[in-house]
C-alpha cells in the first residue's frame, strides 16, 4: 500500500496549489512548526539519530538514515514529509503526542514542493567521522617505504627485522634470542603444514631454508592454509536452520581453495575468481566453482519474511566481501549511516546494487547445482538439452493416452507404442553419449545483464524504498579513483568491476589486509590486531611502516603468498624464541612490539591432525566429498533428528585431515567445536583460544584421543621394540621433535612402572601396552603438544 | 592482586595446579599477561535480586488460548470462519474455523489469575506467576522462532541468552559449566546447537548439554580401561610435565590457564556426577517431582537436577519440553487436545515441584524462572473437524516467576479471540531486556564489539517491561 502511494508521488505528480497564492514562507510559517514539533529531539539540544532540523544544511542532508530529510520539490521523497504525514506506515513523527494538524502538514508539503526555500545559510554541520575518514591511514594510497636504520645491523636478516628492531631499539629493548634449530624445525612444520615433522624429516632436514622451500611445495601446506581462508569466507557445507540442507557439490569450492594455495595463485587473481569467476570473458570450471564464494553462507529455506530474507542473503555476501577483502564493516550501514565509520547507507546500497543480479538456483526449498564447463561446453550442453526436450515431450505424448491412476499403468501400454518410446529413448541416449553430462558445481548465477534498480531501504526495511542508487564503491574509498563500471555483457559485470578494483595493485586496502592476515596466521596476532576491521574503529597498526612495506613487497612480487611466507620465515623476527623477559612482559604483555615469538595454541584442526600424524593413522588422501568422523550418540541428543543427522564414515575415511571433516552448521564435530573452531555463520577473522574444563574433558577422556593413544602405544612398541626407554624416546621425538630430557625420562618411566604394576593383575599379558597407552594419552594433552615453541 | 589471581590461588591452592604455578607466575610477573578466565564471576551493572535463571522452554509452541489466555468470547465464534486481517496457515497448511478452547479455565489463588485445567499443579502458584499475555515475535517458523527466542535474532550464529549471562556475570562455580542445557529424550529443538551456541563469542560461553541419565556431560567419564587411580596418576603426570614445560619458558598466562583447566576438569568429573546423583534426595522429594511416574519421570528428574545445578551456582539452566518434530513437541497441528494434554501432563507436576523446592531451599529469592515456547497458536483449527492449531506469532503467553518478579498478575492483552497482542505488546526483545534487567544487567550496556558494532542480545530493540518488576 505504501508502495503504491509512494509510486504516485514519485511519478512527478505535484499537488495543485491555490492560484496566485503567495509562496510559503520559511521564517514565519515553517520554522515555527519545526520548532514546536521537532526541535525537542532534532534541534540544538539533541540530534537523535543524527538529525537536526534547525539548520538548513543538516536538514537537507538528513540523519543517520543517509537519506535527505528535505529534498526540494519532492515532498514524496523527503523523509520529513513522509514521516509527519504518515505516508510511511512504519514510522510516524513525532512519535508521541498529537502530531501535526493537517493544515501544518499541508504547509510543509507545499513549502517543499515549492522548492523548500530556506533563506540564510545557517552553517554546515560537519560530521567528524567523514573528516577523519579523509585522512584515515588505511584509506590512503601506499607510498614506497624506506627501511629504517638500526644499530644492531647483524640481527637484520631481511627488512622485516629492521622494522621490528627499530621499534625495540627505540625502547632500549633487545629481541629474544633465536629459538633452537629443533624448535624452529617443529615450528616451521606446524606453521606451514599443520603437522609435526616425521622422524625421517627430522633427521633429513639439513637447513631450515631448504626445509621451508620443501614444505611450501607440499599439498599439506595448501591444506593448512586453505583452512585459514575458509574461515574468512564463512565456509560451511550445510545451510543451517530447520532442514540444515547440505549444499550440493560445495566441497569443490574447498578443493579449489586448496589447489589455489598449492599453485600459489596470485592473490589478486584469487580475489577476482571468487568475486566474479562467472563473469570473466572466458570462465572455466575452476572459476565457476570459485564464484561459489557468494553462496557459502547459511540460508533459511523457509523464511518468515521473503523480501527481508532476500536482503539478508545480499547482506551476507556484502558483509563477507567487505570484511574479507577490504577489512571494512560495511554491513553496519544497512539500516542507517554507519555509526562509527565514514560509510553511508547509500554506500551500502550502492554495493548491494553490485550483487543484486545474483540468484540462488533452487526448486522451492531444494537447492540446485549447475553444470560447469567453458562457455562452449555449456552452450553445447544447452543445445543438446534443447534437442532432447522435444524428444522427452514426444515420449510423454505417446504415453499420455494410456495414463491411469494405477501404479503399474505403464505395463498396459501397447507393444507398438512401447517400441516407439524405446526408439526415442535410444535417440536420447545417443544424444547424451555424443555430448555427455558436464560435471556440476555450487554457485549463484546471474542470468540477466541488467539487474533491477537498487534503492536505499529506509531503516533497512525492504518495503520502504528511498532514493535509487547506481552500483558504486563507497565514496570514501575512491582512491586512486572510483572504478568505471564495465558495460553489461552476458551478465551485468558489476562484480567483475568491483573485483578488478579490489584486486588492483594500488587499492589502498587489499594488499594491506592480506599481508596482515598472513602475518597473523604466522604469528597469532596481526600488525593490525583487528584483521577484518581497518576502519576508524579498528586498531591502528603496531608497525605501520612494516605493514605498508610488506604490502608493497607483495604487489611487487606478483601477489605471491608463497614468496611472502618465505620472506617472513627467513626473518630473524620469526625465528626468535618465545622466552619471556619479565620487564618486557610487564610493560608489553600483549607483545605488541614483537619482542619475542608469541605463544598461541594450535587451532582445532592442527591439534586433531597432529594427533593422527603422531599415532600413525593419518590418512593423507586429498580432495573430494567431506567425511563424517564418529560422534557419540550423546552428542547427537541435542538435534531434532538425532538418528539421521550424522552418518559416520569408516574410520579410515574419518582419519583424513580435519579440513575434510563435514562442516554441518547445526552440528559441528564436538572436538573441533570445543577447541574453538570459528563461527561458521559469518566471516571469521581470527580463531579464539579458550581454556575451559569441558575442553580438557574432551581431550583427556574423549574417545578420539584415547583411541589414538592406543594406536600410538602400539606404534611405539612396533617401531621401538619392547624397551620402555626406547619407546618413550621415540614418543618424544614423534610428538615434540626432540629427545626426552633425563628428568622427563625418569618421571615418565616411573609412571610407566607404577601403571604397569597396577594393571598387571587384571591384564598381565598387556600391562606394558596399557601403561604406554596412558602415557600416550598424557602426551597428546601436554601443553607442549599444542603450544608450539 | 587481581581477581583472577585470587581465583587461581583459591581454586589452585587445594589442587595440583596450586602453588608451583602461583610462585612461577609471581616471579615472572606473568600476571600482567595472564589469560583471564572468561568465566570468572563479574559484577552486575546494578544490584538485582536474581543471580541465576532457569528457562523452561516449551518447544514447539504451546497454545496461549488453551493455557494462560482465557478467551470466553471465542466460544461465541466457535465454528465460524476467521475474517480478520491476519494471515493464518503457515507453510500452506489448511485453515479451519475458529475453535474455542477445549480446556476449562478457572481463577486461582488470591490473585484470581486464570489458568486452564492443563496445569492443576502449576496453578497452585498462580500468586507467584507473572503471565505476559501480549508476547509477539517476528516469525512463524520453528527454526527461526526458536533462534529468536534464544538469541534475539531469526538468523543463525548469534549468541544465546545463557551466553550473554555467562559473559556478563561469569559463573559462581567453575567446577560446573555456567550455562547448562537439557533436551527432551525425543530429540533437541529444531536447529539443534544453534540454540545454545556462543555465536561470535568465545566457546567458553556456549551452552553445555547435560544429560539426566548416564554420564551427564560429554566425555565426563574416565575412559574405558582406566581406573580412577590411573586417571589421577595420568593427570598428575600431565601436570608435572606441564609445570616443567612452563617454568622452563619463563611462565605464560595461557599455559597456566590451560594447566588450571585440567584440574577443573578433574573436579568437574566429581561435581557433575554428584549433581545427577539423586540417591540422597528423600523419597518425598522424588515423589514430589514425579520421578517414579512414567509420564513425569524424565522431566521430573531434570527439574530436580535443575534445582541441584542452581544450588551449585550454575548461572543459566535451560530445560526443553518436547523434541524432534510435530507431535513429539508442543506443535499441535493435528490435535491440540491430545498434544497439550501429553506435554502439560509430563511437565506440570515437575515444574510445580521445582517451584516448591526453590521456595523450600531459599533459592526462590535469587532465582528467575521463565516458562514459554517460541510462539503461540492460532485461535482457528487447522482444517475442518481437526482440533489442531497452527503457528501464531502475533500473540502468545509466557510466564515469569521468582526473584524480582511481581507475581499474581497478567500483563498485556490479546484481542478478544486471543490472536494478536494489542495492549502492552511485548516483543521477544522486550522479554530479553526484562530478563537481563532482572539479572542486574542493562541490555543496552551488555555489549560485545564484533564486526564494527556493539552487538546486543536485543539488537536495536528492547524495552524493559516495568509492569513485570516487583
Amino acid at each position: 500500500m505504501t508502495l503504491c502511494r509512494a509510486a504516485l508521488l514519485f511519478s512527478g505528480f505535484l499537488p495543485l496549489l491555490p492560484a496566485a497564492a503567495a509562496p510559503v514562507d520559511y521564517a514565519t510559517q515553517i520554522q515555527p512548526i519545526l520548532q514546536k514539533h521537532c526541535y525537542q529531539c532534532h534541534g540544538p539540544k539533541a540530534a537523535i539519530h543524527g538529525l537536526r532540523l534547525d539548520r538548513r544544511a543538516a536538514a537537507f542532508k538528513g540523519g543517520e538514515s543517509g537519506v535527505a530529510a528535505i529534498l526540494p520539490r519532492q515532498s514524496g521523497q523527503s523523509l520529513l514529509y513522509r514521516y509527519i504525514s504518515g505516508l510511511d506506515r512504519s514510522l510516524k513523527m513525532p512519535p508521541s503526542g498529537t502530531g501535526l494538524v493537517p493544515a501544518e502538514i499541508q504547509l510543509v508539503q507545499t513549502w517543499i514542493d515549492e522548492g523548500a526555500d530556506w533563506p540564510g545559510d545557517m552553517g554546515e554541520i560537519v560530521d567528524e567521522k567523514f573528516v577523519r575518514g579523509q585522512t584515515h591511514w588505511a584509506f590512503q594510497l601506499r607510498h614506497p617505504i624506506a627501511v629504517p636504520a638500526v644499530k644492531d645491523r647483524a640481527w637484520v636478516k631481511n627488512p622485516i627485522d629492521a622494522f621490528v628492531l627499530a621499534k625495540l631499539e627505540a625502547k632500549g629493548w633487545r629481541p629474544a634470542p633465536p629459538a633452537s634449530p629443533r624448535q624452529l624445525l617443529r615450528r616451521a612444520w606446524l606453521d606451514l603444514t599443520g603437522l609435526p615433522p616425521t622422524l625421517l624429516e627430522q633427521s633429513a632436514a639439513t637447513s631450515l631454508d631448504a626445509a621451508i622451500d620443501d614444505l611450501l611445495r607440499r599439498p599439506a601446506y595448501a591444506e593448512r592454509w586453505a583452512r585459514h581462508w575458509l574461515d574468512v569466507v564463512r565456509y560451511g557445507e550445510s545451510n543451517g536452520y530447520e532442514r540444515d540442507g547440505h549444499k550440493p557439490q560445495v566441497w569443490k569450492f574447498r578443493d579449489y581453495v586448496i589447489q589455489s594455495f598449492e599453485q600459489d595463485k596470485p592473490f589478486n587473481r584469487f580475489i577476482i575468481e571468487q568475486l566474479a569467476g562467472d563473469e570473466l570473458d572466458e570462465p572455466t570450471p575452476a572459476t565457476l566453482i570459485a564464484s561459489g564464494y557468494h553462496r557459502l553462507g547459511p540460508w533459511d529455506d523457509e523464511p518468515s519474511d521473503p523480501p527481508t530474507d532476500r536482503y539478508d542473503q545480499l547482506d551476507d555476501m556484502l558483509a563477507t566481501t567487505s570484511q574479507s577483502f577490504l577489512g571494512l564493516t560495511l554491513a553496519c550501514a544497512r539500516c542507517h549511516n554507519h555509526k562509527f565509520e565514514p560509510l553511508t547507507a547509500a554506500d551500502y546500497y550502492s554495493m548491494i546494487a553490485i550483487l543484486q543480479g545474483l540468484e540462488r538456483p533452487r526448486n522451492g526449498r531444494t537447492e540446485l547445482d549447475r553444470p560447469i564447463g567453458t562457455l562452449a561446453e555449456l552452450e553445447r550442453q544447452q543445445a543438446r538439452d534443447a534437442r532432447i526436450a522435444p524428444l522427452t515431450a514426444a515420449i510423454a505424448k505417446l504415453k499420455e493416452p494410456f495414463k491411469t491412476k494405477e501404479k503399474n499403468w505403464e505395463d498396459a501400454i501397447p507393444a507398438e507404442t512401447k517400441r516407439q518410446v524405446t526408439s526415442i529413448e535410444l535417440q536420447i541416449a545417443e544424444t547424451k553419449r555424443e555430448t555427455p553430462d558436464l560435471p556440476r558445481g555450487y554457485f549463484m548465477e546471474e542470468l540477466k545483464p541488467n539487474p533491477p534498480p537498487a534503492h536505499v531501504l529506509l531503516r533497512g526495511k525492504p518495503g520502504a524504498l528511498g532514493q535509487e542508487v547506481a552500483p558504486a564503491i563507497p565514496a570514501i574509498l575512491s582512491k586512486p579513483e572510483a572504478p568505471a563500471f564495465l558495460p553489461p555483457a552476458r551478465t551485468s559485470r558489476r562484480r567483475l568491476t568491483l573485483a578488478n578494483w579490489i584486486a588492483e595493485d594500488r587499492n589502498p586496502l587489499t594488499a594491506r589486509v592480506i599481508v596482515n592476515r598472513v602475518w597473523m596466521w604466522h604469528f597469532g596476532e596481526g600488525l593490525v590486531r583487528t584483521p577484518s576491521d581497518f576502519g576508524l574503529m579498528g586498531q591502528r597498526p603496531t608497525h605501520p611502516e612494516l605493514l605498508d612495506w610488506l604490502a608493497n613487497w607483495l604487489v611487487d612480487n606478483g601477489w605471491s603468498l608463497k614468496k611472502l611466507h618465505r620472506l617472513i620465515l627467513s626473518s630473524n623476527t620469526w625465528r626468535m624464541s618465545k622466552q619471556a623477559v619479565p620487564e618486557y612482559l610487564a610493560q608489553d604483555p600483549e607483545n605488541r612490539l614483537f619482542w619475542r615469538a608469541p605463544y598461541k595454541r594450535l587451532e582445532a584442526e592442527a591439534i586433531r591432525d597432529s594427533i593422527l600424524a603422531v599415532s600413525g593413522r593419518l590418512n593423507p588422501a586429498m580432495y573430494g566429498p567431506s567425511v563424517f568422523p564418529a560422534v557419540q550418540p550423546q552428542a547427537l541428543e541435542g538435534s531434532s533428528d538425532p538418528d539421521k543427522i550424522w552418518k559416520a564414515s569408516s574410520e579410515e575415511d574419518a582419519s583424513r585431515r580435519s579440513i575434510y571433516v563435514f562442516v554441518k552448521r547445526s552440528l559441528i564435530l564436538p572436538m573441533l567445536e570445543m577447541l574453538d573452531l570459528c563461527d561458521t555463520a559469518r566471516s571469521s577473522a581470527q580463531r579464539m583460544t579458550t581454556s575451559v574444563p569441558t575442553q580438557a574433558l574432551t581431550l583427556f577422556n574423549g574417545d578420539f584421543v584415547n583411541q589414538q593413544a592406543r594406536y600410538l602405544a602400539a606404534r611405539l612398541r612396533a617401531e621401538a621394540g619392547p624397551d620402555r626407554r626406547a619407546q618413550v624416546t621415540l614418543a618424544y621425538r614423534l610428538a615434540f621433535a626432540r629427545p626426552a630430557e633425563p628428568a622427563e625420562l625418569r618421571e615418565t618411566l616411573t609412571f610407566l612402572e607404577k601403571e604397569e604394576a597396577s594393571v598387571r593383575e587384571a591384564d598381565p599379558g598387556n600391562a606394558t601396552l596399557r601403561a604406554m597407552e596412558q602415557l600416550a594419552r598424557v602426551i597428546f594433552n601436554m601443553n607442549e603438544f599444542v603450544y608450539v615453541d | 592482586m587481581s581477581t583472577n589471581r585470587r581465583e587461581l590461588l583459591w581454586n589452585g591452592a587445594s589442587g595440583f595446579a596450586g602453588l608451583a604455578v602461583m610462585d612461577l607466575l609471581s616471579r615472572t610477573g606473568a600476571f600482567a599477561a595472564e589469560a583471564k578466565s572468561p568465566l570468572a564471576a563479574k559484577v552486575a551493572h546494578f544490584a538485582a535480586k536474581a543471580k541465576r535463571c532457569v528457562f523452561l522452554f516449551m518447544n514447539g509452541a504451546p497454545s496461549q488460548i488453551d493455557t494462560f489466555d482465557h478467551k470466553p468470547a471465542l466460544a461465541r465464534f466457535d465454528g465460524s470462519a476467521y475474517k480478520g486481517p491476519l494471515t493464518v496457515g503457515s507453510n500452506g497448511r489448511a485453515v479451519g474455523y475458529l475453535m474455542k478452547s477445549p480446556f476449562e479455565f478457572r481463577k486461582h489463588g488470591q490473585s484470581g489469575l486464570e489458568i486452564s485445567s492443563l496445569f492443576p499443579h502449576t496453578s497452585k502458584f498462580s500468586d507467584d506467576l507473572c503471565v505476559i499475555r501480549s508476547m509477539y515475535t517476528d516469525t512463524a517458523a520453528h527454526a527461526s522462532g526458536c533462534l529468536q527466542m534464544n538469541t534475539g535474532n531469526v538468523l543463525i550464529g548469534k549468541p544465546c541468552m545463557g551466553t550473554w549471562m555467562s559473559y556478563g556475570l561469569g559463573t559462581e562455580n567453575e567446577n560446573l559449566p555456567s550455562f547448562v542445557v537439557m533436551t527432551d529424550p525425543r530429540g533437541g529443538p529444531i536447529s539443534g546447537a544453534s540454540n545454545w551456541t556462543a555465536g561470535y563469542m568465545p566457546a567458553a560461553y556456549q551452552g553445555t548439554l547435560f544429560r539426566a541419565t548416564g554420564a551427564p556431560l560429554l566425555d565426563l567419564s574416565t575412559p574405558a580401561g582406566a581406573t580412577s587411580q590411573t586417571q589421577r596418576h595420568a593427570l598428575d603426570l600431565l601436570n608435572s610435565l606441564n609445570q616443567r614445560h612452563a617454568s622452563a619458558r619463563g611462565g605464560d598466562g595461557d599455559l597456566a590457564a590451560r594447566i588450571h583447566s585440567y584440574e577443573l576438569a578433574y573436579r568437574m568429573q566429581t561435581a557433575a556426577a554428584d549433581t545427577v546423583d539423586l540417591a540422597r534426595e528423600s523419597p518425598q522429594t522424588l515423589e514430589m517431582y514425579g520421578v517414579h511416574n512414567k509420564l513425569t519421570a524424565d522431566f521430573g528428574k531434570k527439574c530436580l537436577i535443575t534445582r541441584r545445578l542452581l544450588e551449585r551456582g550454575v548461572r543459566f539452566v535451560q530445560l526443553y519440553s518436547g523434541g524432534g518434530h510435530i507431535e513429539d513437541t508442543w506443535d499441535g497441528h493435528n490435535d491440540c487436545i491430545t498434544n497439550h494434554t501429553l506435554h502439560a501432563g509430563e511437565t506440570d507436576q515437575p515444574i510445580a515441584a521445582l517451584l516448591t523446592d526453590l521456595k523450600r531451599t531459599g533459592l526462590w529469592d535469587d532465582t528467575l524462572v521463565i516458562w514459554g515456547g517460541e510462539f503461540g497458536r492460532t485461535p482457528t483449527s487447522e482444517g475442518v473437524g481437526k482440533p489442531g492449531r497452527d503457528h501464531n506469532w502475533h500473540g502468545f503467553s509466557m510466564w515469569l516467576a521468582g526473584a524480582g518478579v511481581k507475581g499474581g498478575q497478567a500483563v498485556g492483552l490479546t484481542d478478544e479471540i486471543g490472536f494478536e497482542a494489542i495492549e502492552d505488546r511485548c516483543h521477544v526483545s522486550d522479554l530479553h531486556a526484562t530478563v537481563l534487567h532482572l539479572m542486574g544487567l542493562d541490555h543496552t550496556r551488555l555489549t560485545y564489539f564484533y564486526q564494527g558494532m556493539n552487538q546486543r542480545l536485543t539488537g536495536v530493540r528492547g524495552n524493559v517491561v516495568k509492569k513485570v518488576l516487583a
